[in-house]
C-alpha cells in the first residue's frame, strides 16, 4: 500500500493509489522538462496513461506565486508555505485522483526541491520536514544530478540568470553570475543530503539529452514493471565542484543510487538528522 | 530560524483568542483604546489581513475548493506573512502589539477539520510566543445567541459546512464550533491561556484584562506616539 512520510491527509485513501508515482528532481536548467517531453510519448505509446504536473500549477495558488514572486516582497517563511499550499492543492486535486485512476503521473520536481530552496534560505530542516509530511512516497525519484560548472553554460546560451534561480532574495554576491554560483553550489549539496536521506536514484545530467533520456528511461521502465533496484553504488564522496571526474564514474553505471541505511525513505530519519544539523536554533 | 517561545524582542504581544460570540474583539477594542490613552505606541493586527495571500484564499473560499490541507496551509501562509512583515518588525521596534486571533485559532480549527495536532503546532513554529493569551471562555448556547441575534445567517465555512456535519447551516455551526471549544480547553494548559469568563458584564472583563497587561507592561519602555 502507498506510504506519506508522516500523518496522511484527513479523508485520503491510501489503499486504492494503484497508479505509479515518478518523480523527476534536478536543479534549476538541468533539462527536467525536455526528459518529461520525451518520457510522455514513449509511455503513452505503450498505453500507459500519463499525467504530468509540475510546481505552480495549482489552481489554487499557482496564480497567486506567480504575482507574489514578481513582486519581490515575500518573506522566506511565507514563500515556503505558499509553496506547501500549491503543492497540497495539486496533491489532492490533481496526483491522488490520477494515481486513483491507475496513471503514471510524471511530476517536475516534488518536495525535494521545495525543501532544497527554503533550507538554502535559512529554514529549519526539520520544520520543512514536518510541513511537507504528508506528501506520498514516490515510487521512484529519478534525480538529473549536474555540477555547477556544468549547468552554467547551459543557462547562459538558453535563457540568461534568472532573479530567483540566482537567489537573489537572499543576496548572495552582488552580480548575478557569482550569485548564480553560490546559490545553485548551496542548492546542489542540499539535493546531495537530501538524496542520501530520501534514497534517490541518480542520473548523470552533464551527459546529452538523449543520453540521460536512455538512463531515465531504463530507469522508469524498472519501475513500472516492478523490478528491485540496481545494487549499490555510492557517489556520496564525490564532492560537485569536480564534477569532471565525478560524471565519468557516474557515466558508467546506467542507473545509481546513494549508498542508504535501508530501503525505506523514513520520515523518522530525517527529523532526527535535521535536529542535529540546526546548531544555530 | 527562531522557534515558539524563544525571543526577546523589546515589544509586547498580546491575544486574543475564544469562538465567535464569546466578545473577544470587543474587549479587544476597549483594550486598545485605554492603552493609546495610556501612551503605548499600540498597533492592531487583524486575522486574515494580508493583501498577498488574500486573493488566494477568497478564490479558495468562493469556489468552496478549500480542503482542511489548503485550507490549513492557505491561512499559515497568510499568518507567515504577517508575521515576517508585520508583528516582528513591530515588536522589535519597541510596539505593544494586539492581535484578535492568533495561532490557536489555526490549531483549533485545522484539528477539528482532521488535520494531525502536532503537525500544525510544528508548522506554526515560528510564530512569537505572546506576552500573555487570552481565552475568552463562553457556553456555546450563549455565543450562539450572540450570533444568531446579530448577523444575517452564518458563512460557509464559519460553519465547518465542508465538514458534511449537517445539511442545515445552524446546526453545523453549532456541532462544529462546539469541537472547537473542545480543542482551546485542551489549549489553555497546553499554553498557558489566560482564561476570562465572558459571561461576565464586559466591564468586569475589561478591568481584568487590564490588570494582567499592565502587570506584564510594567518594566516595558514605553514606545511613544506622537500626539
Amino acid at each position: 500500500m502507498r506510504e506519506t512520510y508522516a500523518a496522511p491527509l484527513p479523508g485520503m485513501n491510501l489503499a486504492d493509489l494503484t497508479g505509479k508515482l515518478i518523480v523527476i528532481e534536478g536543479t534549476d536548467g538541468v533539462g527536467r522538462s525536455t526528459q518529461i517531453r520525451l518520457l510522455r510519448p514513449w509511455l503513452e505509446q505503450q498505453g500507459r496513461a500519463v499525467l504530468d504536473t509540475a510546481i505552480k500549477r495549482s489552481e489554487l495558488a499557482g496564480k497567486g506565486i506567480q504575482q507574489a514572486k514578481e513582486g519581490h516582497t515575500l518573506g522566506r517563511i511565507t514563500l515556503s508555505l505558499f509553496y506547501a499550499t500549491d503543492f497540497a492543492d495539486r496533491l489532492e486535486h490533481e496526483i491522488v485522483p490520477a494515481l486513483r485512476a491507475g496513471f503514471v503521473v510524471l511530476t517536475d520536481r516534488y518536495i525535494y526541491s521545495l525543501m532544497a530552496r527554503a533550507v538554502v534560505r535559512g529554514a529549519d530542516p526539520r520544520w520543512i520536514r514536518n510541513a511537507y509530511g504528508f506528501a506520498l512516497k514516490p515510487d521512484a525519484i529519478f534525480y538529473l544530478r549536474i555540477g555547477v560548472d556544468d549547468l552554467v553554460p547551459r543557462v547562459v546560451f538558453s535563457r540568461g540568470f534568472d532573479y530567483w534561480e540566482s537567489g537573489m532574495d537572499i543576496h548572495p554576491s552582488e552580480d548575478m553570475y557569482d550569485s548564480f554560483r553560490k546559490y545553485q553550489t548551496g542548492l546542489l549539496e542540499e539535493f546531495d543530503n537530501l538524496a542520501k536521506e530520501y534514497n534517490f536514484d541518480i542520473i548523470d545530467a552533464s551527459a546529452d539529452a538523449r543520453t540521460v533520456f536512455e538512463h531515465l528511461r531504463a530507469g522508469v521502465a524498472r519501475v513500472l514493471s516492478g523490478e528491485p533496484r540496481e545494487p549499490l553504488f555510492s557517489v556520496a564522496a564525490t564532492p560537485l565542484d569536480s564534477a569532471e571526474a565525478g560524471a565519468k564514474k557516474v557515466l558508467e553505471m546506467p542507473l545509481v543510487k546513494v549508498a542508504a541505511a535501508s530501503d525505506e525513505p523514513a520520515a523518522p530519519q530525517a527529523l532526527a538528522s535535521g535536529a542535529e544539523g540546526d546548531a544555530n536554533r | 530560524m527562531k522557534r515558539y517561545g524563544e525571543h526577546r524582542f523589546p515589544g509586547k504581544l498580546f491575544v486574543v483568542e475564544g469562538i465567535d460570540g464569546s466578545g473577544k474583539s470587543t474587549q479587544l477594542l476597549l483594550l486598545h483604546q485605554w492603552l493609546q490613552a495610556e501612551g503605548y505606541g499600540v498597533v492592531f493586527s487583524e486575522w486574515n489581513s494580508s493583501p498577498l495571500v488574500r486573493d488566494t484564499t477568497k478564490r479558495g473560499k468562493k469556489k468552496q475548493s478549500l480542503t482542511p490541507s489548503t485550507f490549513s496551509l492557505i491561512h499559515a501562509t497568510d499568518f507567515a506573512d504577517r508575521m515576517e512583515h508585520n508583528i516582528l518588525p513591530l515588536l522589535k521596534a519597541g510596539a505593544v502589539v494586539l492581535c484578535d486571533r492568533y495561532i490557536y485559532t489555526a490549531f483549533a480549527r485545522d484539528v477539528v477539520r482532521g488535520m494531525d495536532r502536532q503537525w500544525v503546532r510544528e508548522l506554526y513554529s515560528f510564530a512569537v510566543r505572546p506576552t500573555a493569551a487570552f481565552f475568552f471562555r463562553v457556553p456555546l448556547d450563549v455565543a450562539m445567541k450572540r450570533i444568531l441575534d446579530g448577523r444575517m445567517g452564518v458563512k460557509y465555512y464559519e460553519a465547518g459546512m465542508d465538514l458534511g456535519l449537517s445539511e442545515d447551516p445552524e446546526e453545523s455551526f453549532r456541532i462544529f464550533q462546539g469541537r472547537i471549544l473542545d480543542e482551546y480547553e485542551k489549549m489553555v494548559p497546553e499554553f498557558d491561556l489566560t482564561t476570562v469568563d465572558a459571561t461576565l458584564p464586559i466591564e468586569g472583563q475589561q478591568t481584568y484584562m487590564r490588570q494582567i497587561v499592565k502587570a506584564k507592561l510594567a518594566q516595558a519602555k514605553r514606545l511613544r506616539v506622537a500626539p
